[in-house]
């Protein structure tokens, strides 16, 4: 404190001996002297010194001077000296790290300053363009610490500073430009600062290459002397690489710009490489180097791009210069790794630089193919472990896509090739296969397994391939060997790796398929691997990888093994396993830990050797068929095509020949009935004919009747007779017309006869009726003359009895 | 690989006139006629001959939308050429020219050649921009005037080409500082007579002078 305070003194003038005065206070008072200050000297001073207690009292200088800071940052812009304070003390107080001498502050235990500090300093986003002008200042006073603060902002808030300097004009022109600036602790503060920006923001990179990063990098590294230079050429590379690192856009910039030919100078070893020996500042930089190549051809990149890029690395002649370091001695075995990843990579399913890679010879006596060498270190147990990956690594890229070198490795396996006297990369797959180094046994086993993929016709060739285990033992093949492997050998990882060979082996391949289940004891080690129900460490996945097995031979099955045709196996399976258990098992493997990493990428990624158990290809692989086979296995039953009668059991036979009886029976009678409604049909047609012939005779006649109508209405006066004839429309009509006419007339004849008789009736009638009329009055006038005579006494006799009751009465 | 002079071009224009599709009939002589949203900027790059010299182009094809402006902005100051696109067929992005090209001249360095070009020209029936009030708004401006179309490839090449003529011709009449990288334009690096890694330095006058002559 007393340090401290006597290094005020000429700001704050002298104290009296007994103060207490804080930290706080003088702050304060210096906060106060800046902001009410005329004299720009004075100003000046105060900013020194709240610079100098910036870092001890961070909170109290950071709490209080933030606002006059920035004011001054606007006012006071012309003196370099005072905005050089300003900068430096902001920098200190949004510092992410704490300093040594900082005072504890109660506050510091939790949070960090840094970021409280940082966060109120960009709240306003013009503060941060403001600085961003001072890069402009030549002066170093400003210049510096400008660069220092962003740089010291962007470490606390790296999202949000990204996006206020993306969107300030020219914001990133500004911070590029510092690239070609003169005094180097300035560049290489803006080369960190670039190497934050451009972490993981795509628009910011590619802004940063279109203001020619590539050009002023290179320039840069080549001033610096490339991979022999210090850190600064480290941080050029990391730079790129994160310009590179899955942007696309700039990949293709990278590539069209010819950039490619400015990195082959760097991969050069110099003649006198094993003197001079590599410096581990070397060994960084050829580090960053490779992974610049490897970020161009990563299988991660669209197709199109990795295969323009791949050309370009041939053309610039850098596969060949990677090749001679791979032959090279000397070279750290991480760098060795890592090259051999990048060839890998740059070769990986592009013909012409696997063709390259497989005429490149090692400088060996006699000189071998680099591929064998390579591959004597994968078999080799005092080998690095990443190294042995890497290889492998390289080896799958050389097969992939590569049917010319897949045939290439699975012919040296041959027998007829197993005569020479030189080592063969048949001869070290096999060794490695079944030595006693698990790891081996599995590099061996991915590594055949990828001669054989999407390449049928090396299945059938690797068919061929004998061994010879024992002195005078009977050579079996390699299925055979494999299988014995198996059930001999107690190592997890051994035991995966030639099960991955064999499931990639047997798809697609009935004649290895066949051969398999001719191996004794092959199924049922199958089955009893897939019907466990106990699991210790990873024990899952080999059920897993068994139950795969067992369904390909399902799949794959030609049914020429007698006791496992694809009818018993999937019995066996059903029986046995039990499907639901057995579709348990299949999907253990892509459930497991180790399937989601090796599918990630098809590098191979372990930091130990126990973790490699699963490859990026087989899991491809995997989830091609997991399905293939269940539906196999599923609905196979209803598939009849694909089961041919000799697989059927006895009572199945029996039952399809009933079934099949049942289904010609019907056949038949289906047959039958179709044809009798067939007859049916041309009946009906038939009758339909003559319906439509009768009705058009009909409308005829009905026109004629019509037409006789109109004639006889012109010639008779009776129109009912029509009308009753038009009643009687129904007499057939083939009726004679004349007989028609003659009954017309005779009818009339009837008629008029009948109405001449009526008549005569009714005049009849008439007649009767006046008769009658004429007899009541004669009566009556009788009546009239006997009362007379019986008045003149005359006695008369009743004639009859009415008229004697008469009298009777009147009696 | 290798070229006399490498320019840099960049393309703006409204949303959805065409950009990229220009840009993809330019650098891969085909046509996509769904096309993803350009998200800031993409990258493409071709050889040209001009005057029987190798001429590179590469190009910055810039997001239209309105949310990306300020990070195209970044583009304009370093382009040598810029194509100005609008849609024939859509009124308001030619009525929005003007603001195009005042934040290209505001941003970009005063010698950038602009092309104007008024796209999709395939679709005369539903063409709402007469082709002479593209060219009246070229005279008025100062700027070259075609009138594309990216889907039949019709002016494509000659929109990109002349575009790089009038930049060279400027160069020959030595109004470019090829110097100045910020220009847009490079000296190809078999062209720069001194140490390649530093095209900018001192070798160029001479290759200017022979641009001269």
């Amino acid at each position: 404190m007393d340090y401290f305070r006597s290094g005020l003194k000429s700001v704050l003038g002298a104290q009296p001996p007994d103060q207490q005065i804080t930290g706080a206070e003088t702050v304060e008072r210096l906060v106060s002297r800046v902001s009410t200050s005329t004299l720009l000297e004075d100003r000046r001073d105060a900013c020194r010194a709240l610079k100098a207690l910036s870092k001890k009292y961070r909170v109290e200088v950071g709490a209080h001077s933030m606002d006059v800071l920035k004011q001054v940052l606007e006012l006071d812009r012309s003196d370099c000296e005072i905005i050089g304070y300003c900068l430096d003390t902001l920098c200190n107080i949004t510092s992410k790290e704490p300093f040594d001498d900082e005072n504890e502050s109660p506050l510091a235990l939790n949070v960090n300053i840094g970021e409280q500090f940082t966060e109120m300093f960009i709240k306003n986003t013009e503060n941060v363009t403001l600085v961003l002008s001072f890069l402009e200042e030549y002066d170093f006073r400003v210049r510096w610490p400008a660069v220092k603060l962003l740089t010291s902002l962007l470490a606390n808030k790296p999202k949000e500073i990204q996006d206020i300097i993306l969107v300030s004009p020219l914001g990133v022109s500004k911070l590029m430009d510092l690239l070609s600036e003169s005094r180097e602790v300035i560049r290489n503060d803006a080369l960190l600062l670039l190497i934050n920006l451009t972490k993981s923001n795509a628009n910011i990179q590619k802004i940063v290459a279109f203001e020619n990063a590539f050009d002023r990098l290179f320039e840069v590294i080549t001033e610096e002397g490339l991979t022999e230079g210090g850190i600064v050429v480290e941080d050029c590379l990391i730079l790129m690489l994160n310009l590179l690192k899955n942007n696309t856009s700039n990949i293709n910039f990278f590539k069209e710009g010819s950039y490619i030919q400015k990195i082959a100078p760097m991969l050069i070893l110099p003649e006198n490489i094993e003197e001079v020996g590599w410096s581990p500042q070397k060994v960084s930089n050829m580090h960053c180097v490779l992974q610049l190549v490897r970020t161009l051809v990563s299988p991660n990149n669209p197709v199109q791009i990795i295969t323009a890029c791949q050309k370009g690395l041939r053309n610039a002649s850098l596969l060949e210069a990677l090749c001679n370091i791979l032959m090279a001695s000397g070279v750290p075995a991480d760098i060795l790794t890592e090259t051999i990843n990048t060839v890998g990579e740059i070769i990986r399913g592009n013909l012409t630089n696997q063709e390259y890679f497989a005429n490149v010879m090692a400088p060996s006596n006699p000189p071998r193919p680099a591929i064998v060498v390579l591959l004597m270190s994968m078999v080799n147990e005092k080998q690095p472990f990443q190294l042995r990956c890497a290889v492998l690594y390289c080896f799958e890229c050389f097969v992939y896509k590569n049917e010319i070198g897949q045939g290439q490795i699975i012919q040296t396996l041959l027998p007829s090739s197993l005569g020479t006297s030189d080592i063969t990369t048949g001869q070290l797959l096999c060794g490695g296969l079944f030595s006693n180094d698990s790891l081996s046994n599995w590099f061996a086993a991915v590594a055949i397994s990828h001669c054989l993929i999407d390449n049928p016709a090396q299945k059938e060739q690797l068919l061929r391939v004998m061994i010879a285990t024992n002195l005078g033992a009977q050579a079996v093949g390699l299925l055979h060997q494999s299988m014995m492997h198996l059930q001999q050998g107690n190592r997890l990882q051994s035991k995966i790796g030639i099960l991955m060979l064999l499931a990639m082996w047997l798809a697609q391949c009935q004649q290895a398929v066949q051969v398999f289940l001719n191996i004794p004891g092959a199924m049922a080690f199958l089955t009893a691997q897939t019907s466990a129900s106990e699991c210790d460490n990873n024990e899952e996945l080999l059920q897993g990888i068994c139950a795969l097995i067992m369904g390909l031979c399902v799949v794959f099955n030609d049914n020429s093994v007698q006791n496992y045709s694809k009818e018993n196996l999937s019995q066996l399976i059903e029986k046995r396993v039990g499907l639901e258990t057995y579709c348990k098992k299949l999907s253990e493997i892509s459930r497991h830990e180790v399937y989601a990493k090796a599918a990630k990428q098809p590098q191979i990624l372990a930091k130990h050797s126990s973790e490699l158990l699963l490859e990026f290809e087989f899991c491809k692989f995997f989830k091609t068929f997991e399905g293939v086979i269940i539906n196999a296995l599923g609905v196979q039953r209803d598939l009849q095509n694909g089961i041919s009668e000799l697989s059927l059991s006895e009572h199945e036979n029996a039952l399809l020949l009933q079934y099949k009886e049942l289904i010609r029976d019907q056949d038949k009678k289906l047959h039958d009935l179709q044809k009798a409604l067939t007859n049916s049909q041309r009946e009906k047609e038939m009758l339909k004919n003559e319906l439509d012939e009768l009705r058009q005779t009909n409308s005829q006649l009905n026109d004629q009747n019509t037409l006789l109508k109109a004639q006889l209405a012109t010639n008779t006066t009776s129109n009912h007779i029509d009308n009753n004839f038009s009643g009687t429309q129904i007499v057939p009509p083939s009726a004679p017309l004349l007989q028609n006419n003659e009954n017309h007339e005779e009818l009339n004849n009837l008629k008029k006869e009948l109405i001449d008789k009526t008549e005569e009736l009714e005049r009849l009638r008439k007649d009767q009726e006046n008769l009658l009329e004429l007899l009541t009055d004669q009566d009556c006038k009788l009546n009239v003359f006997k009362n007379r005579l019986r008045e003149f006494g005359e006695v008369i006799e009743d004639e009859d009895s009415d008229v004697g009751s008469n009298s009777e009465n009147e009696v | 690989m290798s070229y006399a002079y490498l320019f840099k071009y960049i393309i703006i224009g409204d949303t959805g006139v065409g950009k990229s599709c220009l840009l993809l009939q330019f650098t891969d002589k085909r046509f996509q006629p769904v096309h993803d949203l350009t998200i800031g900027v993409e990258f493409g790059a071709r050889m040209i001959t001009i005057d029987s010299k190798q001429i590179k182009l590469q190009i910055w094809d810039t997001a239209g939308q309105e949310a990306f402006r300020s990070i195209t902005r970044s583009y304009y100051r370093g382009a040598a050429g810029a194509l100005l696109v609008y849609d024939i067929t859509r009124r308001e992005t030619f009525n929005h020219l003007t603001t195009w090209l005042d934040d290209a001249r505001q941003h970009s360095n005063s010698n950038m050649v602009i092309m104007l070009i008024g796209n999709k020209s395939d679709l005369e029936s539903r063409r709402e921009v007469k082709k002479e009030e593209g060219e009246a708004f070229a005279r008025e401006h100062g700027l070259v005037f075609m009138e594309t179309s990216a889907k039949t490839a019709a002016n494509v090449e000659e929109a990109f080409i002349n575009t790089a003529k009038e930049i060279y011709e400027k160069i020959q009449e030595g109004v470019f500082d090829i110097n100045n990288e910020a220009n847009g334009i490079k000296i190809g690096p078999q062209h720069s007579p001194t140490n390649p890694s530093l095209p900018g330095a001192t070798g160029s006058s001479g290759s200017q002078g022979g641009g001269c002559c």
